[in-house]
Parts: C-alpha cells; sequence; structure tokens
C-alpha cells in the first residue's frame, strides 16, 4: 500500500519524557534506568481542562504535542488524528468501581466523563482547537498496530496527514489482578503521505496484513522493551529503535489471533 | 465514497429482538421503554430501555469465557433475520480472513466486572475467574466484544473496536468503508453493542442528563435522557446487490467541551457537510434525517441549530429515542438501521412521546409517522468528547 513519512515524532513513557531522551535510551549500550514521569500538565490544555484531564489523556497528549512541534496552530487544527489504547485509564476505571461499589453511590460527573475512551482525543480536540475528524480504536493486544493501520488508510483516503497517538497506562493496586504492564507509555507519529515527505523527516513505513514470507528475520526484544512489556503501546519501540538507529528493517507487530503484521521501515 | 451495499443487517434492543420485532413496534408507535427496573441500579428513577432475552439467553459451552451481558446481547441478535447465513455467505465467497469486524461499544462487559468488585469489597466469595486476566480480556475489555463476535462468526479478517462514546457505531460504517477501500479486507461486519451497566447509568445521573419520564426528544419540556442496550449489524459488502447502500460518511470534532455539545452544533455541522460532501449531495438532496436526538435539552437545540444551517428548516427530522433509549455506543448503528427500514418501507418514523416541539426548533420535526418515498437519508451520531459522525444512507432502486 502507500507508504507514509514520519514528518514528527514524540515519546512520553517512564525514562523518556521526550523523542531526544527516547533516542539516547534506545541507542545506549547499557541497561536503561528509567527515572519515573513528573505529573504532567500538557501546555496546550486551557488551565481548567488541565486540572480536570486523567492522567493517560494527559500522558498521550504530551506525545501528541512533541510530534506537532514546528508547526503552525492552524495546520494543527487541520490534522485528523487517530488514537489507539489497549486498556484505556485504569485509574478512573477503579475510582469508578470504587463508587460505585458504595451502598450510596456518589459519582463525579468529571470522573464519568473522564471515563470514555477517547478521552484524550476529546481533550486534544480542545487543547488544539481541532475541529478534524478524530477516532479511538481498541484491539486489545493488537492495539498499536490496529490504530496505525487505520493511521495508514485514512492517510491513504485522504491524502492528508494524520497524527496517530499510541497510549497505555498500568492499573492501580486494586484492580492488579488483571495483569496489566507496569509502566506508562505513549508515542505520537505524525504520518504524510511519503511523497510529501518533509526535509529530514523520520522515514518511511509500510504495513501489511499479508505474510511477506520467512525470509523476514525478526528484531530481537531488547531490555527496554521487555520492561515495558504487557504495555501494547509500547509496541511502537522496535519501530522507535529503527528510527533511532536510521535502520532498515522489517518489523512483525502484534496482530489478531497471535498473528502478526508486518510493517517495513525505510530511514 | 464508492457504495457500499448493506448486503444483510439485524438490530435488537428494547422494542424487539430482531429487525422485524422492531419494526412492528415502530410502525404500532409502541414505545420499548420502562420504568427502571434494572437491579444494579434500582436506586435511580428513571426509565430504561431494557432487552429481556438478555436475561434469559446463554452462551454456548465453547465460548463460556465471554459469557456477560453484553457478548449475550451481541450473540442474541446475531443470531437474528438471518444475519449468520449471510455472513457464512460471504466469508465462502471472500475467503473468512477478507471479512473485517468493526464494532462500537463505549463499556463493553463492564458491568460484569462492576458486580465482581461490589461483592469483593463487600467480602463476598466471587467465581475463581472474577477479576482475572482472561475476565479483562473476554468481557470487561473494549475488544472484548469484537473478539468474541468476530469468533462465532468464525471470521479472521482485520478488527477493531472503534470506542469514541455516542458517535462509535457510526464511525464503524466510515472505518470499514476505509478498510475495504484500500484492501484491507473485501466486506466487513460492522456493529454496536452496549448493554446496561452500573456506570453508564449512575455516570449519566450524576450530569443530571437522566429523565425521570420516558425521554421526548425535540420536545419542549423535553428533560434528559432514557438509557437503553441494543446490538445490531451490518454486513457491507460492494460486491452484493442490496436495497441500500452506505454513500457517505463525516467526522468532525467539536473542540469545545468534554460532555458539552457546541452550543451552535458548528462540529455537528461539520460532520453533516462532510457526509454530504462524501456522497457528492447537497442538503437538498436529502429527504430525511434521522437524529442523534437524544432529548438532553442542549444536545437537540444544538442539532436543531447544525441542521438549520445546513438543510434549512424544510427538511424533515426524526428521533427514535422515544422507542429505544439512547443505546450510546450502540446508537449509531441503531440510526442507520432505523435509517435503513425507512428507506426500505418508504416510512418516517415520528418522534415518539414528542407531543409538542420546543418553538425554538427551527427544522420540521416528525411527530406522526407517515409513508413517504424515501431516496436518500443522513443520520447523526454525537458523543462525550465533541465527536460527531454523520451518514448517508441511499435506496438501490
Amino acid at each position: 500500500m502507500m507508504p507514509l513519512a514520519i514528518a514528527g515524532i514524540g515519546v512520553c513513557a517512564t525514562g523518556m519524557a521526550n523523542w531526544a531522551q527516547a533516542q539516547s535510551a534506545l541507542l545506549s549500550a547499557a541497561s536503561p534506568t528509567l527515572d519515573p514521569l513528573p505529573r504532567l500538565a500538557p501546555e496546550c490544555l486551557p488551565p481548567v481542562e488541565r486540572r480536570r484531564a486523567n492522567a493517560t489523556t494527559r500522558l498521550a497528549i504530551s506525545a501528541a504535542m512533541q510530534a506537532v512541534e514546528g508547526l503552525l496552530p492552524e495546520d494543527v487544527e487541520q490534522l485528523a488524528t487517530v488514537f489507539s489504547s489497549s486498556d484505556g485509564d485504569g485509574e478512573v476505571l477503579a475510582s469508578m468501581l470504587a463508587a460505585l461499589a458504595q451502598p450510596q453511590v456518589v459519582l463525579s460527573p468529571t470522573l464519568f466523563h473522564n471515563s470514555v475512551f477517547n478521552a484524550p482525543s476529546g481533550y486534544w480536540s480542545i487543547g488544539s482547537r481541532s475541529r478534524a475528524a478524530s477516532i479511538t480504536v481498541c484491539a486489545g493486544a493488537a492495539s498499536f498496530a490496529a490504530g496505525l493501520k487505520e493511521a495508514q488508510v485514512q492517510v491513504r483516503a485522504t491524502g492528508r496527514a494524520v497524527l496517530y497517538v499510541a497510549c497505555d497506562a498500568p492499573f492501580p493496586a486494586a484492580l492488579a489482578s488483571f495483569a496489566r504492564g507496569a509502566l506508562p507509555f505513549a508515542c505520537a507519529l505524525r504520518l504524510v503521505p511519503a511523497a510529501e515527505a518533509p526535509p529530514g523527516h523520520g522515514g518511511c513505513i509500510d504495513l501489511s496484513v499479508r505474510d511477506p514470507g520467512p525470509q523476514a528475520p525478526e528484531i530481537p526484544v531488547t531490555e527496554l522493551q521487555a520492561r515495558f512489556s504487557g504495555n501494547a503501546a509500547a509496541d511502537a519501540l522496535p519501530l522507535l529503535l529503527c528510527v533511532a538507529a536510521r535502520r532498515r528493517s522489517r518489523i512483525a507487530l502484534p496482530w489478531l489471533d497471535g498473528s502478526r503484521l508486518w510493517l517495513d521501515y525505510q530511514p | 465514497m464508492r457504495p457500499l451495499s448493506i448486503a444483510a443487517s439485524t438490530m435488537t434492543n428494547a422494542c424487539g429482538v430482531g429487525t422485524r420485532a422492531v419494526q412492528r413496534a415502530l410502525q404500532s408507535g409502541t414505545s420499548g421503554l420502562r420504568r427502571n427496573d434494572f437491579e444494579p441500579a434500582a436506586s435511580l428513577a428513571t426509565w430504561i430501555g431494557r432487552v429481556d432475552a438478555v436475561d434469559a439467553s446463554r452462551m454456548p459451552d465453547a465460548f463460556a469465557a465471554y459469557d456477560c451481558r453484553n457478548n449475550r446481547l451481541a450473540q442474541l441478535a446475531l443470531e437474528q433475520d438471518g444475519f449468520m447465513t449471510a455472513v457464512r455467505a460471504a466469508a465462502l465467497r471472500h475467503g473468512a480472513d477478507r471479512v473485517g469486524v468493526f464494532l462500537g461499544t463505549t463499556t463493553s462487559g463492564i458491568l460484569s466486572t462492576e458486580l465482581a468488585y461490589r461483592a469483593r469489597v463487600h467480602g463476598e466469595v466471587g467465581s475463581g475467574d472474577a477479576l482475572s486476566p482472561e475476565h479483562y480480556r473476554c468481557r470487561h475489555s473494549l475488544f472484548a466484544t469484537t473478539e468474541f463476535v468476530r469468533a462465532y462468526l468464525g471470521l479472521r479478517g482485520p478488527a477493531a473496536t472503534i470506542s469514541t462514546a455516542c458517535s462509535s457505531s457510526a464511525k464503524v460504517f466510515a472505518v470499514a468503508s476505509r478498510a475495504i477501500a484500500a484492501g484491507d479486507c473485501d466486506a466487513a461486519v460492522v456493529g454496536g453493542v452496549d448493554s446496561l451497566a452500573m456506570s453508564t447509568l449512575y455516570g449519566f445521573h450524576s450530569l443530571e442528563l437522566l429523565s425521570r419520564e420516558r425521554c421526548r426528544p425535540c420536545a419542549v419540556d423535553r428533560d434528559g435522557i432514557s438509557i437503553g442496550e441494543a446490538a445490531g449489524f451490518a454486513l457491507l459488502d460492494p460486491q452484493a446487490e442490496a436495497a441500500v447502500c452506505l454513500t457517505g460518511a463525516g467526522e468532525s470534532s467539536d473542540a469545545f467541551h468534554m460532555s458539552s455539545p457546541h452550543p451552535d452544533g458548528a462540529g455537528a455541522a461539520a460532520a453533516m457537510r462532510a457526509a454530504l460532501a462524501d456522497a457528492g449531495l447537497a442538503g437538498g438532496d436529502i429527504d430525511y434525517i434521522s437524529l442523534h436526538g437524544t432529548a438532553s435539552r442542549p444536545n437537540d437545540a444544538a442539532e436543531d441549530r447544525a441542521i438549520a444551517g445546513v438543510f434549512g428548516a424544510a427538511t424533515p427530522v426524526s428521533s427514535t429515542k422515544g422507542w429505544i433509549g439512547h443505546t450510546l455506543g450502540a446508537a449509531g448503528i441503531m440510526g442507520a438501521l432505523t435509517s435503513e427500514l425507512a428507506l426500505r418501507l418508504g416510512w418516517l418514523p415520528a418522534t415518539l412521546n414528542c407531543v409538542h416541539v420546543d418553538p425554538a426548533f427551527a427544522c420540521a420535526v416528525v411527530l406522526q409517522s407517515r409513508p413517504m418515498p424515501l431516496r436518500r437519508v443522513l443520520c447523526n451520531a454525537f458523543g462525550f468528547g465533541g465527536t460527531n459522525c454523520s451518514l448517508v444512507l441511499e435506496s438501490a432502486a
């Protein structure tokens, strides 16, 4: 299908507060030290929304802001967005469940509107003043690939740039039995038709549901990647490693039924 | 967009199990809403659209891990109107790996977690798999129902859950049309499934958005929504002959507020204009508009202004929420499938429970169901987060 160019990139995760830090961590030979993220307060949100926004929303938007750095506000307004997550916001879920378990149920209206899966998209639209189309997808363990596929298909359909944001975060102790990932991770890719790749872009990607055959060597799981195990959004890490290393590669993304979606990367 | 045939469809909601039962209730003017008798949220004085048959239905042993209210509702709906047979035929024709599944939901099987969590807090011993990783994946997670439906239908094509609040199962049509156009699949099952849950009933209560009576969309005395549960599915196949085709989809965001619509419906108007442009039509080409029409005071007013701005005041409009309630993640496909029905029958549904239209409204709200030949219908679905989606359906005849 039509290849896409990575015109902007953002990362916000434990030990990787931005793309520059992520590149260092990805390329470092040493065992990564991963500092916890501070409380995030994305500047693009009006103060009231910045206070109200839930943690995964602030995480997703912190990555998204990096991927549109240098763009004019009117160009950001025009950007269609695709968000993906496997699990949404576990903190909000746990707070809702705790409130619903009380004999007298009292739910906060803000908690309820933050519980929608498309909360990051809604806050992003407010923060960027964007009335462009936005969609939020989930496909369990295949969520990162499903969102990237949707972004690719949208660029193909419209010929215009799409901002893709993948975000997942740990569940609190009350929901530890769900056994989700232990560390938060969000990444954002601003994708444009390859023919319109700006100078200094991050390389080109193409995605295929068809198995290219046994010739594709798999990229070994790095120690960094292993630390983010269970976080579906962190399936972006092999791609980010190849972008950081400017290394041509074929990446197998977790897809449906334990199969793979093939991602070709060309620096 | 390239016209996409609705080769088969089915819907189950408070008005009935299967499209034929729903049609009977619509044509006889019988609301499916009742006083809230949903035990987990019984303290709320509101009306709901409940599907009784879900309580009695059972999942096959092979799918025991998926057993929850949302998946039971999905299964119940899939078994109606010959839908399974139509999907099997499509899978044979195209190959099971060439048929996609794209479903909308807002809460999936969260009720099962709400009940298990409550039991745990109160020290009750739940079943062994309550709140296990398998419970999360198969019942609770937003992908659970899509994974179940895909397995139940034996399909292996691309799949995703779309969860954009109450526009979810309108957006599935746009997603499927793009996936088919891109060659990722040849046909797709789209749908929406949302079932009654404590989170949504108490959540809308916290926002003071629940009506104390049957919801009354567009009425001067409307006082909020009635929450319903529903499942609907459509098989989209560009190669199939069908009475009704999807010919346009438009999406937009409000950029205004998380739970209130833009007062002038600016985002909604943008979605409607985008859908018309996608279908290659002008406002005057649309014979009827199926409203999102939830009966919330600000939502209905904003939608009225948006429609008046795009279409003028002459196009007949109505909402079916008075029959089935606001079915949240299933609302988009309920609107699409009642629009399909209206096109096939040449019939306009009334805005049930609305006696006196809000005098501030400009649009021509249909108060009495009536026969009317229809060629082209636009339907709206809007949601929290300021998400908007409009679809255009056209009669193939």
